[in-house]
Formats: C-alpha cells, structure tokens, sequence
C-alpha cells in the first residue's frame, strides 16, 4: 500500500466504527433517509399542517389570524351535508368492493385455467381500462350515458329494449349506481392481477391429489382454491376497501356530486368546501379531511390486525 | 485589412440598430430601459386576440415585452395566491370574486397598488367611463384610485333568451314574436314538444349551470340574487322565489327540458345543433354561438320571459366589474400605468379588436357603434328598456366599515353554491323545494347576524342594517340612486 493511502478495508472500518460488528447500524438509517426526507415533506407535514389549519378560519389566502379552535370540527360534526357525504362514501366503498372482487376473481380464475384460449388478449382487454385516467373515464361515460344522445340509450332504443330514455345520472337514487359501475369497470382489471398472483401461490400438487380423488372443478374451487387464497383474500379486501373510501375523480367528471348533492363523497365534500370557489375555506376543509383521515386510519390499523392474523394463516398453509 | 474591420463593423451595427427601432413609426420609448411586463388572466378564449396585443403594443413601445398568460379559472383562482406569497406575482392581474368588495380584499391582502405610481389620475382619463363609475370605497380609497370598471353591467349579465330559428319554424312558431309571459312560454313548450322532435328548453343542470335559467327566470319575479337587499335577508325561502322555482318544476315535470343532468357546452350544442328550442344565458353567448359555426340569421334573441302579472323584479346591475389590478409586487408601476391608458383608449386598438371579436362589452367603449353583429344590436334594444335591468343598491356604500367585515363573505361561502345543488336535487327528484331552502336561508343568516354581531362589538360600525334598502324606499324593479344612500 502507499504511504499515505488507505485502504478499502480500513475505510470500511472507519466508516462503521461504532456502528456494530457488521456496519449496518451504520448504513441502515443512510439508506432510509431519501424515504424519510420524502414522506416527511409530503405525508406528515402536510398532515400537521392541515390539523393546524383546522383551527382556523382561513381562506388559504389572508393572514392565518382567525384562530377558532375546534369550532370547525363542531360545525362539521352538526353538518347534514357532511353525514350525506360520508353515508354515500360508505356505500360506494362497500357496493364497489363487493361488486369488483368477486368479479375480479372470477375473471382471474377464468384466465388461469388450461383451456382457456387467448389468455393473453383477454388480460390486456380487462386490464386497459385501467390504463385511463379516472377523470377521463367519468368524462366517457358523461357522453355514454347520456339520455339525450348517448350511445348506451341509443342501442336500447333502438332495439326496442326501452321506450323512454334512461336518466341515470339525473336521479339521485340512481348518480351513486352509476358512479358505482363506472369506477368497477375502470379498476376491476387491477383486482384481477393480485387475484391472479393468489391464485399462482396455490400449489399445483393440491390440484392434482384433487384430481386423484376426482373432484370437479367446482368442487375444487371451493374446497381448495377459495380457502388457500383466503389469507391474501382478507389483505385485498382491506385495501380495496381502503382506496375505494378515497373516490373523488370519477365523482368530479361523471356527476359533479349531483344532481344536488345526491351523489357527494367526503372527498368530493372537502374539495368542494376548500377550494371550489373564492373566497377558500381551507380551514374547514382541512377539518373534513382530518376527520376522515382518522377514519381512514381505522380501517388501516384494523387492516394490520387483520393482516397479521392472515400472515399467520398463510403461513400455516405454506402458501 | 485589420484596420478597416472596426469602422465597418461599427456601421453595419449603426445601420441594424436603426432598421429594427421600428418600421417607421415613432417610437415613444426607443431609448427607455428594456421593460417586461406581465399580466395574468384566464381568458383562455382569448388568447389569440392578446397576442394581436402584445405585437401591437410591443410595436408602439419596443422597449416593452409584454407576456400575457391566460390559465383556466379553476387553476387561476388557485395559482395567483400562491404566487403573490412567493412574491412572483404579475404586473397586472384580473380579479373580480369578492365583487363591490374586492377592492377592499385585495388592499387587506397587499395584492394591490394605485393604478398609477402617485394614485391619481387625469380627468381626461375617468372621462372614459360614465359618471359614478369611480367611487370611494369601490375602486377609489383616501382619494386615490386603485381599479378600473372593466365590463359594462347594463348589458353584460344573464336573462337573455335564445331561440333556434329553425325549431321555432318547424313547430310554426315566429321567433320573432317570442314569449313573453310563463304562460306563454310554457305554450311554446307545448307547441315545440307537439310538432317537432326537438326538446323545448336546453338547461345544464350540472354543477352551478344551472344558473343561466334560474337567474333569468328569477329576476322576473323578484331577484337574480340569493340575498333580498330590500329586507337584508338570504331569500331563497321567499314565496317569490318558491314560486318560480315551482313553475320551472312544472316544466321540468311536463317533459320541456332536454332530459340528462347536462353541463352548459353540452347543453348549448344541443341548442346550436336544434335539439333544443331555447337556451337562456348572457350576451356572451353570441361569441359562442359564432365559435359553434351557428350564427346571429340562425337564432333571435329576446329578453326572459315574466310572470303573468308582470315583471316584479329586475336583473341586477352590481359594481362588480372592477376587475384589472396593478400588483403591489410590481417593479414597473409607470409602464403598468401607460398599458392601462393605452389598454382603456376607447377608440384605440384595443376596443376596437376586443368588441370585434365580440368578447364581452367594455366599460370604456361605446359598445353600440363597435359591436355590429344584429344579436348585439338586439341585445342592446332589451337592455335598455327600462327595467329589465337596474343599479342595485350596494351596502358598501351604505356602510363603508363593511370593507373590513367578513361577515357576508362567511356567510355565503358555506357550502359554496347551496342555492343550486338543493335547486337541482329538488327539480329531479320532484321534491318540495321549501324545506330544504329553509335550511339554507337559515344556516346563512344566523351566521350573517352572529358574525356582524361581533363584529359590532368590537368596535366595527356595522349591523344587518346595512344590508336593508327598503327603508331608503327601494324595490326590486328600480335603479338605486347614490343620492338614496344618504337617507336614514
């Protein structure tokens, strides 16, 4: 060696001095910094910040002088049109997750079975609708939809099928439906991929001792498929739940929460209240988003208990 | 051969620079210091004509780079905050939410300075617009003016009443010879869904456009406004205003709107493509109509339809049109200065190319004589009969310590755009409108009252007075006099 020069491992030594017999200790907290730095400066700081400005009345734009302490969560806990949009979250998440699991899972378990022709074109044509943005599928379906002229009404009319035009976004009892098929036909698709790699981590040789025992297809659906994929079924319900609770662009472009506020969503609410029209009422917003962030978190924190009871199960199926 | 290179290279630049100072034209400021100026606004439909501007503009003052950037409304109302806080800000901007208050608004957010560098201005200038057009506490404060009216407001507005030639002579109607009663529109409703396959009204029931009918049919029967400036209250529960309420319902439910929960460019194709027989909106709509390849010979135009007894009420005229605004964050206040002057020049080249391409109507211009297309000329014949739209009183002006109150604003800013979502969910659904207009009215004035209330108390001199003009004995079909406002 050089006078003068180090060596690689006395490097290596200085730089792990003190941080353990291996260096990790050292390098862990190096690596996770990017992350940290990231998530800090777009998850937790806007959170503590929107928790600040709910305590104000503030229009996003004057000085935040206008301290009103929890006076915005006691207006929105009072507030109709909130518990409307909240109610209507609800049973879009709920309607929407029963509607595209089970329909995902079944399109999954079509496209992993033997005899199916053309698995690859049939993949591609569910999972494209994925590709498009949800605003531009609302807008599609604005003009699909439309009693006037629309391209859905038209086929029926002319078939005979119907007499008078169908209004489904003009009733209130019907916006929610048609927000509801909308967004499963546009996201079904990617329920289908985490159905379809459940379903690969089924072992072969349980199919075959099935076949042995001369079980239909049927038979082994039930009594092996569903319950083998029953620990990583719980983990995608809890998530498809989870991000359905978040709708907003489907809303925005397909109904714009009408007719009214018939088919108002929470996001659709806070977005409404914080920055539809000047003067902005961030403070209030922000109040409605937190309240809903705690929900959220609910569900998520449910979702770990449920998901460490799953990961106990997949482990003791080895799946 | 190196010794001729400097006197030659000092010519040929002598001689560029004096072939690009300008093709002949005086240049006012050829030796000024190079300028750029920036203005922002969302008139995106306009971004053509502002280059026509800016060439010209930069033609007249080279030494000026203008660069004018127009976004959507939705972004701009989002974007321009942000950029005063980075201190980014323009030159000059478009701003008009608070309405009569924005002024004020904008002085308490340090978003504004005068319109020129002292604050004042020459006679010969105000002399553009009509008497009273710049008041203390509007566009004016301590002497010293700060906007411009911008649009005129007698014309510009809603409750004009559009009709398809076309639909009207196949149900064998003459547009000429239009509704003017509710009874006689929903006769024409009848005649149109009778005889032709075309819907009888066009009316966008998404989001808040459902408005261009309402504030139309509205105005009729009381106001075009939510708020009641006789009484001082929110007035969406007032019979007058159930009432018309209750007879667009009627139409609805007899089938005359074009069916679907529609926006407005799908409803005004629907109008320009004879779908639909009638649509209701501002003047706005003849650029419109023109941008759709459906031109003034194709449609009539005619004020809104009134109740039978008569017009009980009037569209509003607001000062609410002060609306360009030179930047407290500016650093070339005397060219923003000498673009206003040049910009409001009523026969200059920007009112005659703005009114040619039939923008809107300008405050400053005779709007008459540039604006010749015939739907303008019979835009200009309804407006002026008296009546049809009125000065409403401001409580600005009635109560100047209101510039400091939040009081109104709060108020309406609950659950933005209330009036309509109960309006449409109440129309579709065949609901009772009452109840639910009920509780808009009352969320809003309880919070109208508590706000003033303490306001008042510490020290504010205002009060739901200011709010109240029958006293002054004003009524919704007459033009409030400034001199009223000196009355108790």
């Amino acid at each position: 060696m050089a006078a003068g020069r180090l060596s690689l491992s006395s490097i290596r030594a200085l730089a792990t001095r003190g941080a353990g017999p291996d260096g990790r200790r050292f390098w862990i907290p190096v690596f996770l910094l990017p992350f940290l730095l990231l998530y800090g400066g777009f998850t937790v700081w806007p959170l503590l910040a929107t928790a600040y400005y709910s305590l104000f009345n503030w229009d996003g734009i004057s000085q935040l002088s206008d301290f009103v302490g929890l006076t915005n969560y006691q207006k929105i806990l009072g507030d109709p049109i909130f518990w409307l949009a909240f109610k209507n979250t609800l049973v879009f998440a709920v309607v929407e997750t029963a509607i595209k699991l089970p329909l995902a899972l079944f399109v999954a378990i079509l496209l992993t079975r033997r005899w199916l022709l053309f698995k690859t074109f049939f993949r591609t044509v569910f999972f494209l609708p994925i590709i498009l943005p949800v605003a531009l599928a609302g807008l599609v379906f604005t003009y699909l939809l439309n009693p006037s002229n629309g391209a859905i009404d038209s086929f029926l009319a002319d078939r005979g099928w119907i007499h008078t035009p169908i209004d489904l976004l003009g009733h209130g009892n019907t916006a929610l439906i048609a927000i509801i098929l909308v967004a499963v036909w546009q996201i079904f698709g990617q329920y289908m991929v985490y159905w379809m790699a459940a379903l690969q981590n089924v072992p072969e040789d349980v199919y075959e001792a099935a076949d042995i025992d001369g079980a239909n297809e049927l038979q082994k659906l039930i009594h092996i498929t569903l319950p083998l994929i029953r620990p990583v079924a719980l983990i995608i319900t809890l998530l498809a739940i989870v991000n359905a609770l978040h709708v907003f662009g489907v809303v925005v472009t397909l109904t714009a929460g009408g007719p009214g506020q018939a088919s108002y969503t929470v996001s659709y609410f806070i977005y409404n209240e914080a920055f539809s029209e000047a003067p902005f009422r961030y403070g209030y917003g922000s109040a409605a988003a937190l309240l809903f962030a705690v929900l959220a978190f609910m569900f998520v924190t449910g979702q770990a208990a449920i998901a460490r009871g799953a990961e106990r199960l997949r482990r003791d199926y080895s799946v | 051969m190196r010794s001729w290179n400097r006197p030659l290279g000092a010519a040929v630049l002598m001689i560029l620079t004096a072939a690009c100072s300008g093709g002949g034209q005086p240049s006012a400021s050829s030796s000024a210091a190079p300028v750029t100026l920036t203005i922002q606004d969302f008139s995106v439909e306009q971004t053509d004509f502002h280059k026509q501007v800016v060439a010209e503009y930069q033609r007249v003052y080279p030494n000026v780079t203008i660069q004018w950037q127009s976004t959507a409304q939705a972004q701009y109302e989002q974007t321009l905050p942000l950029a005063f806080q980075s201190k980014q800000a323009p030159d000059l901007f478009y701003w008009q939410k608070q309405g009569s208050n924005t002024m004020n608004w904008l002085l308490s957010n340090s978003w504004i300075s005068t319109v020129s560098p002292d604050g004042k201005v020459p006679s010969d200038w105000t002399k553009r617009w009509p008497a009273g057009s710049f008041q203390n506490g509007i566009n004016m404060k301590d002497g010293n003016v700060y906007g411009f009216p911008w649009q005129d407001t007698h014309y510009w507005g809603p409750g004009y009443m559009y009709m398809n030639k076309g639909v009207f002579a196949q149900a064998g109607l003459d547009p000429s010879n239009p509704p003017t009663t509710w009874s006689q529109l929903a006769d024409t409703c009848a005649n149109i869904k009778s005889k032709t396959k075309a819907y009888c009204l066009a009316v966008p029931l998404k989001g808040t456009d459902w408005q261009r009918i309402w504030y139309a049919m509205a105005a009729g029967n009381m106001t075009d406004l939510f708020f009641d400036y006789k009484n001082g209250k929110f007035s969406l529960d007032n019979p007058a205003m159930l009432q018309t309420f209750n007879y667009l319902q009627g139409l609805y439910n007899k089938g005359y709107f074009a069916p679907g929960v529609q926006d407005k460019s799908f409803s005004r194709q629907q109008f320009a493509a004879g779908q639909a027989a009638i649509y209701m909106d501002g003047p706005w709509m003849i650029s419109v109509w023109d941008q759709l390849g459906f031109h003034s010979d194709s449609y009539g135009v005619a004020a809104h339809p009134n109740p039978d007894g008569g017009a009980k009420g009037a569209l509003s005229s607001l000062n609410s049109q002060n609306a360009y605004w030179v930047s407290s964050q500016t650093q070339h206040a005397a060219e923003a200065w000498k673009f206003i002057q040049w910009m409001t020049n009523p026969t200059g080249f920007f009112a005659q190319n703005f009114l040619s391409h039939q923008f809107a109507t300008l405050a400053f211009a005779d709007d008459k004589k540039l604006l010749t297309d015939p739907a303008w000329q019979q835009i200009f014949k309804i407006a002026d009969k008296a009546g049809f739209r009125v000065q409403y009183p401001d409580p600005l002006l009635k109560c100047p310590a209101l510039a400091q109150s939040k009081a109104y604003t709060d108020a309406s800013a609950l659950h933005p755009n209330w009036e309509h979502q109960v309006m449409v969910d109440a129309i579709t659904s065949n609901k009772d409108l009452k109840p639910a207009a009920q509780l808009v009215v009352s969320t809003r004035q309880q919070t109208l009252e508590a706000e003033l209330q303490k306001e008042s108390a510490a020290g504010l001199k205002v009060s739901a007075s200011c709010y109240e003009f029958g006293t002054n004995g004003w009524d919704y079909t007459q033009n409030f006099n400034i001199a009223n406002y000196s009355k108790p």
